[in-house]
């Protein structure tokens, strides 16, 4: 446990840090802010029921869903509730997706051909769960614009990451410090899809928003709205529990 | 009169016609068999796209083509409620649902098109039982019997009698997933499809999709494919809201243009060929003209008027036409008639060729086609006429009073 205390104190000192630091006057670290924001949720470990509602021009659903994470590169999520899917699970290792399929007992692995599909159906994708927590790796930030309360980053695709985005720009709350907006823009700049963050709440010592909402702008009556409820944070979880064996496990 | 001294002039030089005349059969009969082993070539071509996948006409709504949009589906008993059992021309039809996914094995996964259908409806419409390789085509009993390309099979390392998932979004927004078994390998030659396309039935798809009872279009072919665009527009007239329908040449603009670039191909073809033969035919006539400068003087002197010597020699060269013509036409028959039988195998040296949508078989193969024929005889005319046309202005030019004394 100590490597992850170990980490848990940086973390918070560089928190601490970039909150006294943060004055126009000095320059402000773009990078260790948006993986600040990316990792909020997360922390060094995390638990939560979430409840996902996906609306499409075809269907409307809601998934109850529980769901671990460990850094920024464990994630297992298991659906619970409808009784026809319970029990379908995600699993993330780094940069690699599985899903299990409880109906034919398989496990299969997401090609990468298949990475920029829909994830269970919602306006996020596969690759949204691998590469989100990786913007600070792919993408190149700068401060793009600074009002009293808010930070506005632009992030641009490094040449050679591999990413689906042409653009990103995150809106940022300064006090309490929490992402608002994130704007998706595609290959030719045009803005195709927007993440909003609300109902920000204090879990244990962290500020965090619990509602995510999803928009993909070319299809405006879709949209997919994420809550999060009990989530715990720093839980004795470590790299064992994100195998393939629990993956399967109900 | 003039016919009959137009055909003695034209064996005065026995062996100068018989060259010219041979070089106007040669060019006219390998033009024609040429012609016909094209035709054979986009009829294999326009044969693969439609008898491996697509079918002459598609049924389905407007929208589905353009798209693929799952949700533009359409009542699987369609065909019945248009009657289409009534249509003469149409001799199969086959309802399909269709689903992009992900095709599963523990070791690999492969993005696919499945195509829920019913073996004994789309054997009617694709030929895909008879390009088999391994295994048989899935039955009417097999619930999940699923039939994939050779390439997919060789990427996912499966054979007949093997397991596979297959993933999808379902309709109600679920991950829609289930087994199926593998009945059978197809070979194609056309690596889209060897690689990617699956055929499962059609009722274990639509509960995969959770689309009960409804189908994305049902694929039709009709007895002349050349026909299918007319019998569409036909269709069209009478079918309901929601509904439309696509012959191959919508389904495939590439291969229509490849089909009516052909025509225009052909006449440069045609063009080039008889370029080479229509100087021939020139350089004889001026020949036989000089040689005759005495006579047409004497004809002349003895009243015979301009326009007749300039017939007569036109006659000649019509003539000579239209011997070269009938022995050319019955040669290049003959010839096409052999290829169309017969054919060459190619399939020792070449491999086949993915174009326009279709496959090239590696083998040369003729077919008849009226235009095949025409459009050679035709021009054939045309530029003997053409040919004949400079020395026999030449000859009606002639002033008798100097040509007489020519020697």
């Amino acid at each position: 446990m100590i490597p992850y205390r170990r980490t848990i104190i940086s973390n918070t000192l560089a928190a601490v840090l970039l909150l006294t630091l943060s004055s126009p006057a000095l320059a402000l670290d773009v990078q260790s802010l948006i993986r600040e924001i990316e990792q909020q949720y997360m922390g060094a470990s995390s638990h939560a029921n979430t409840t996902m509602q996906v609306r499409t021009a075809h269907w409307e659903r809601t998934l109850e869903m529980e769901a671990w994470s460990l850094g920024r590169d464990y994630f297992l999520v298991r659906i619970l509730e409808p009784a026809k899917e319970r029990n379908v699970a995600t699993l993330k290792r780094s940069r690699q997706v599985w899903n299990y399929l409880p109906k034919v007992d398989r496990i299969i692995k997401i090609p990468p051909s298949m990475m920029g599909g829909s994830w269970m159906g919602s306006h996020i994708t596969n690759d949204d769960l691998v590469k989100a927590n990786h913007i600070d790796e792919d993408y190149d930030l700068r401060l793009l614009d600074e009002t009293a309360t808010h930070y506005l980053i632009e992030c641009l695709p490094k040449e050679e990451a591999a990413v689906v985005w042409g653009k990103i720009v995150y809106r940022i709350r300064k006090t309490p410090r929490v992402p608002e907006q994130v704007d998706y823009y595609d290959e030719e700049l045009v803005r195709v899809r927007e993440t909003h963050f609300d109902d920000v709440q204090q879990v244990g010592e962290r500020i965090v928003p619990l509602q995510l909402t999803v928009l993909p702008l070319e299809k405006p009556d879709e949209m997919t709205v994420l809550r999060y409820r009990d989530l715990v944070y720093d839980l004795p979880l470590d790299e064992t529990f994100f195998s393939l064996r629990n993956l399967k496990q109900r | 009169m003039l016919l009959t001294l137009a055909f003695r002039n034209l064996w005065r030089n026995q062996r100068r016609t018989l060259l010219t005349l041979s070089a106007m059969v040669i060019s006219a009969a390998l033009l024609i068999l040429a012609l016909g082993v094209f035709s054979g070539m986009f009829r294999d071509m326009l044969a693969s796209a439609t008898e491996q996948y697509y079918g002459h006409l598609v049924i389905a709504h407007p929208e589905y083509h353009l798209r693929r949009d799952l949700f533009a589906h359409l009542p699987d008993d369609i065909a019945d409620q248009l009657a289409l059992q009534r249509e003469a021309e149409i001799t199969g039809q086959s309802p399909r649902l269709r689903s992009f996914g992900l095709l599963s094995r523990p070791e690999t996964s492969q993005p696919v098109e499945l195509l829920g259908i019913i073996p004994e409806l789309e054997q009617q419409v694709t030929s895909l039982q008879h390009q088999l390789t391994s295994g048989h085509y899935p039955s009417a009993k097999e619930h999940n019997g699923a039939l994939i390309g050779q390439g997919l099979a060789r990427k996912m390392k499966v054979k007949p009698g093997d397991e596979l998932v297959f993933v999808t979004q379902a309709a109600d927004g679920s991950i829609g997933n289930d087994l199926l078994i593998v009945s059978g390998i197809f070979a194609t030659g056309d690596s889209r499809h060897d690689n990617n396309l699956v055929l499962a039935p059609l009722l274990w798809l639509q509960q995969v999709l959770v689309l009960p009872e409804r189908i994305h279009e049902v694929a039709m072919v009709v007895a002349d494919p050349m026909t299918a665009a007319r019998i569409a527009d036909r269709l069209a007239t009478d079918l309901p809201e929601g509904v439309g329908i696509l012959d191959w040449g919508d389904l495939l603009p590439e291969m229509r243009e490849v089909i009516a670039a052909y025509d225009v191909s052909r006449m440069i073809v045609v063009a080039i060929l008889y370029m080479a033969t229509g100087l021939g035919i020139l350089n004889t006539f001026f020949m036989s003209v000089m040689e005759r400068t005495r006579e047409f003087g004497i004809l002349m002197a003895q009243g015979m008027r301009p326009w007749t010597v300039r017939g007569l020699v036109l006659l000649e060269t019509l003539l000579l036409g239209c011997i070269a013509l009938v022995i050319g036409v019955f040669c290049g028959a003959v010839m096409t008639l052999y290829m169309q039988q017969v054919g060459i195998d190619l399939s020792g040296y070449i491999t086949p060729v993915t174009y326009a949508g279709g496959t090239i078989l590696p083998r040369l193969h003729a077919v008849f086609e009226a235009g095949n024929f025409l459009v050679p005889a035709g021009m054939l005319l045309l530029i003997s006429l053409f040919a004949g046309f400079l020395p026999a202005n030449r000859a009606a030019r002639l002033d008798p009073v100097v040509a007489v004394r020519d020697l």
